[in-house]
């Protein structure tokens, strides 16, 4: 745990150490002065994870619409991708599968090959309970409970050097997310706003206090609390040379105001200040789609617009970034081939996921989706999963953040990586 | 009387009284079997004193050390190992919370989950299904109109009652110990909110099983939350069955299936519904099978420990084992198996092998018969329910579980890494004891290695710690306690809500973080102002409303009032530049007397607001916090000493 303390070398933070709370400590002075200006950490790579909790229906985000055994199976959720009939068809991708209409955003980064979508992913564990199907994920370890840590976490101890910066493992959430759950420093912020000592109405009161707790937390003999206030007030500083609260986001963009979208506008944020981010996470909620899901409009058209947009607003934000930036999503899995009897879905076992990149081979649907009769649904009811949903995973991260220790990322699992990604 | 019967009525009583006086003489004698030895240690009287307190309570209370020095220290932790203190005025405090009494079945009546309130509400023909989720607005009057005429209530209401008893008790209750030990033991037997399944069964999780069982012997608590139904449906052994178990009633093994086929025929005359009724059965039945998840943590993180000797193989067989071990059915709507279940006497389910036993049931149908061996011990065919008791009853004297479950305890009250000799003496209790926690707890603290300077201060406080001693150690007034719930959320504790079957990590570096350590900062300066809405603190009686005669004086004073018995020198050194700048403390109280405090909404709803005493508007509450900061002289600078005391690294310590 003391690969922290990388931190402290990381002398090209005196840049903007000045903050309005007595200039800069004595410790980075010292280690700027013997360090000169040269950086000890280059530029990162930056994996964003989105996990979409409740199951998303693969199935109608991204339509084998050529299937005859889904629109009978679905009368009143089936869309075509034939342009004739009422209302927006779907995206035709490929002449087999159709993007919903409200994920136009996607379209452009799909033709350009800069989106990969795997179809039939999902977990080898059949349950069908939100709460074991997010946890296996989310540990990487699909029949073991007990797993203390999160793959996310694991990939943070494995990226090969110190994590240099108390930002390099964020997750914007209120509490921390399984993924991250483990030894290796991660941090979870709600907001960035709230990364500063505060007083509110009352920042002469706030700095004080911020100089008091600064000599007290330098004076402390945990070494613990010690070098970890020593890193809480270098975050603050880092945070502060950017005015956080009135960010402007490249382009013109405009993020959705959604929960989704606030936390890729605070990442996007992360990124651009360059604080050695390198594996993000954030979280968008409401996919258990029950009741009337509906279909060009509802609950379903507004989530994958929201997950659309709040996505491509954070790629368009990110401009010279992208490069350097791999967005991918996730969620415990699919739902029912067959609507429900109040317009809805139930949980079922595949969906599909969706990886926005400079370095995915993209415009392709991956994953091998058969006909949707009986006989090849798993218990004759779901889209059977034909992806283990960590030969995507590993591949992301082996691909993007160099690390291929399978046997240590996804301990129990010696399957093959999906080939979709450039090295 | 007879002469003889005259002799033996003297004998009896010579008996009897002989019993009482022994039993009077181990009890009187029982607390003077330990000694502390801290003098060895090098601690003062006091300081050994505040030691065992930041140990064993939520945080000494001001004068709390000097009474409990003049009580004796062995004194005191006798009497908290008893945990048998009246706690009238907590009991009172909790009147208001009525979901926090209910027992499971009536929680599963009262507070549905949502979407078998939506179910209910379409089965009762009050909303159209079409309506469910497009037109929001009418969609949510007609449930809220539904529950009303139902007596319904959201499930977030249970928790929040029940997250708001927890930290009354923690603050509040005079049998600290049994608090402390039922958040030690709730986290070891971590169950979680963030499982739909289980949630509405914790409240009387940690009321029947934990807290009654918290200083009582290991067996127990792990038998009796290994039938619990929060525990139960968290780790999936509810639905845990044999492979090859089916509902058909000619099944020659099924006397009680065909039983339950002729109640079924009884019970729905209507053939169609009937065999719905048995076809979603038998799927429901297909659908299960063995699951492993609660054999292998049981093994992993209850008792032996992942080090701890067993195999897979000891996981699959100890699975079959607890095969049939579930919930009684519950709860009111479509429940079928409740009213199958009701048609038999308790004498005929008896006699056909089940065990009703409060919420819990063992079912002999989905029992596996066969064989089992589990860490070499041989379970003989059709072992019932006896033999997962036994199986969970050698789990627990394990030597394994011994001295995993002691590391666990001295990790919690000694240091992060304690000493192998201690150790070695705790395991050698738990095993001597059967398993006794308080015999385990008076070997720890018997021991020069709880009281050497590699303890004292060594433990980080949790988010939960440090929340309940502020609040103690301020002798804050708590209006509200689930703002003090967000707080420890915001610190990095969501308790209830850990998901993982470990619980949370009990090591200062998993606490301290940079997000977290901020957080700690501005609680401290939240709660020293007044700025927490519904926890009002009153810093001039904390000194019983003797102003300090200057603001060094009160830096000194409130310095040892709040971490008496620390060296405080250090922190006073760094404090005092912020009191004698004349400038800073004119900014400062022209800065805060034009925002005054708690200028945050109250942002609680109805719901939100505690059932409690006189109960007041955040706007009341609001005007409260503004007098009770008026008296004192420089109250604003007092508050924010008090603050950076409690945001200081000397306070997140104990």
């Amino acid at each position: 745990m003391l690969s922290r303390r990388g931190f402290i070398k990381a002398g090209g933070l005196t840049l903007f150490g000045v903050g309005l709370m007595g200039g800069i400590p004595a410790f980075i002075a010292e280690a700027a002065a013997s360090n000169k200006f040269t950086p000890i950490y280059k530029k990162k790579k930056t994996l964003v994870c989105i996990f979409q909790r409740g199951a998303m229906d693969g199935l109608m985000a991204v339509t084998p619409f050529t299937d005859q055994n889904l629109q009978a199976a679905r009368p009143g959720l089936f869309m075509t991708a034939a342009k004739s009939g009422p209302g927006s068809p779907l995206i035709d991708l490929d002449g087999r599968f159709g993007l919903h209409p409200s994920m136009k955003g996607f379209e452009p980064m799909f033709r350009e090959k800069r989106l990969g979508i795997v179809h039939g992913i999902g977990s080898p564990n059949n349950t069908r309970s939100h709460f074991d199907a997010q946890d296996y994920m989310e540990s990487g370890t699909p029949f073991n409970k007990g797993t203390a840590s999160g793959w996310l976490n694991r990939a943070v101890g494995l990226l090969g050097h110190d994590a240099i910066t108390p930002f390099t493992a964020v997750s914007i959430t209120s509490a921390m997310p399984r993924s991250l759950y483990g030894d290796n420093p991660s941090v979870a912020i709600s907001n960035l706003d709230d990364f500063a000592i505060q007083m509110r109405g009352n920042p002469q009161g706030a700095n004080m206090a911020a100089k008091s707790f600064e000599d007290l937390y330098d004076q402390t003999t945990s070494s613990l609390l010690k070098n970890t206030g020593k890193e809480s007030f270098d975050a603050v500083k880092m945070l502060q040379k950017t005015d956080v609260k009135n960010y402007r986001p490249a382009n013109n963009v405009v993020y959705p105001n959604s929960p989704l979208g606030n936390s890729l506008k605070q990442i996007a944020q992360l990124i651009k200040m360059d604080v050695g981010l390198e594996v993000a996470f954030a979280e968008s909620n409401g996919w258990d789609t029950h009741f009337n899901q509906g279909t060009e409009n509802g609950i379903f058209a507004r989530n994958v617009a929201d997950l659309s947009n709040s996505m491509m607003a954070f790629w368009n934000d990110l401009e010279a970034h992208q490069d350097d930036v791999t967005v991918m999503t996730m969620t415990e899995f699919g739902r029912t081939v067959h609507q429900n009897g109040t317009g809805g879905t139930d949980h079922g076992r595949a969906s599909c996921n969706f990886i926005l990149s400079n370095s995915i081979m993209g415009g392709n649907v991956y994953g091998d989706i058969k006909p949707l009769s009986i006989e090849n649904l798993e218990d004759g009811r779901d889209l059977p999963v034909s992806t283990d949903f960590r030969s995507v995973f590993s591949e992301v991260a082996d691909k993007h953040l160099r690390i291929n220790n399978n046997k240590l990322l996804f301990p129990d699992w010696n399957g093959k990586q999906m080939n979709l990604m450039r090295g | 009387m007879k002469p003889k019967i005259k002799y033996l009525f003297l004998l009896f009583s010579l008996a009897v009284s002989a019993f009482l006086f022994s039993s009077y003489y181990n009890d009187v004698h029982s607390k003077y079997t330990f000694k502390f030895p801290y003098k060895q240690a090098g601690l003062t009287e006091s300081q050994a004193t505040a030691h065992l307190l930041s140990r064993f309570t939520y945080g000494a209370t001001p004068g709390e050390i000097d009474l409990v020095e003049k009580q004796g220290l062995e004194n005191w932790f006798q009497q908290q190992l008893s945990a048998a203190l009246p706690d009238d005025s907590l009991n009172q405090m909790l009147n208001g919370y009525d979901a926090i009494k209910l027992s499971n079945t009536e929680i599963a009546t009262q507070y549905p989950k949502g979407g078998q309130l939506i179910r209910m509400a379409i089965k009762d023909g009050v909303i159209n299904k079409d309506s469910v989720r497009t037109d929001r607005k009418e969609y949510k009057d007609q449930i809220q109109a539904y529950m009303q005429q139902k007596g319904l209530k959201p499930e977030r209401e249970l928790f929040r009652q029940f997250v708001n008893q927890k930290i009354l008790r923690a603050v509040y209750s005079n049998n600290q110990l049994q608090e402390v030990m039922t958040s030690f033991w709730f986290n070891h037997f971590n169950v979680s909110i963030t499982k739909n399944d289980c949630s509405q069964f914790i409240p009387a999780y940690e009321r029947d099983v934990i807290r009654p069982n918290a200083l009582g012997k290991f067996g127990d608590l792990l038998l009796a939350t290994a039938k619990s139904p929060a525990m139960l449906y968290y780790l999936d052994n509810f639905s845990s069955s044999a492979a090859n178990t089916d509902m058909q009633a000619n099944n020659p093994n099924g006397a009680m299936n065909r039983l339950v086929m002729k109640n079924l025929q009884n019970a729905m005359p209507d053939s169609a519904q009937r065999n719905m009724v048995i076809k979603k059965l038998q799927n429901a039945k297909k659908a299960q099978g063995l699951n492993e998840n609660y054999a292998r943590e049981v093994m992993e993180l209850h008792t032996l420990g992942v080090d701890g000797g067993y195999s897979q193989q000891d996981v699959t067989q100890a699975a079959k084992v607890l095969t049939g071990w579930t919930v009684y059915p519950m709860g009111t709507y479509g429940n079928t198996a409740q009213n199958i279940m009701n048609r038999f006497t308790p004498d005929q389910l008896a006699s056909r092998g089940f065990v009703h036993d409060g919420d819990f049931m063992f079912n002999p149908n989905r029992h596996d018969k066969s064989e089992k061996v589990v860490l070499g011990r041989h379970f003989g065919p059709n072992g019932g329910y006896n033999e997962g008791v036994q199986l969970l009853s050698m789990l627990a004297h394990n030597q394994s579980t011994a001295k995993f479950i002691t590391r666990k305890l001295a990790v919690r009250f000694v240091s992060d890494a304690p000493p192998q000799s201690l150790l070695d003496k705790m395991t050698k209790t738990f095993l001597d004891q059967d398993g006794d926690i308080k015999q385990v707890l008076i070997t720890m603290v018997s021991s020069p290695e709880f009281w050497s300077t590699a303890a004292v201060r060594e433990k980080t406080k949790s988010p939960f710690e440090l929340t309940i001693g502020a609040v103690r150690g301020l002798r804050a007034d708590i209006k509200q306690p689930y703002q003090l719930y967000n707080w420890i959320t915001k610190m990095g504790e969501k308790m209830y809500f850990y998901q993982a079957p470990t619980g949370f990590p009990d090591k200062g570096q998993y606490w301290i973080n940079t997000g977290a350590l901020l957080n700690r900062m501005n609680f401290g300066l939240a709660i020293a102002s007044g700025r927490i809405p519904g926890v009002r603190v009153d810093l001039a009686a904390l000194n019983n409303n003797h102003e300090p005669e200057s603001a060094q004086a009160a830096l000194n004073t409130y310095g040892r009032l709040i971490m008496p018995e620390r060296n405080l020198t250090e922190t006073i050194k760094r404090l005092t530049p912020m009191l004698t700048d004349p400038n800073l403390i004119k900014k400062v109280d022209e800065a805060s007397s034009k925002t005054a405090v708690a200028e945050e909404p109250v942002l609680m709803d109805n719901a939100m607001a505690p059932k409690m005493g006189n109960k007041k508007s955040g706007y009341q509450l609001k005007q409260q916090n503004t007098l009770a900061m008026q008296p004192a002289v420089n109250n604003s600078m007092l508050a924010q000493v008090v603050g950076v005391i409690i945001g200081s690294p000397e306070y997140q310590r104990r």
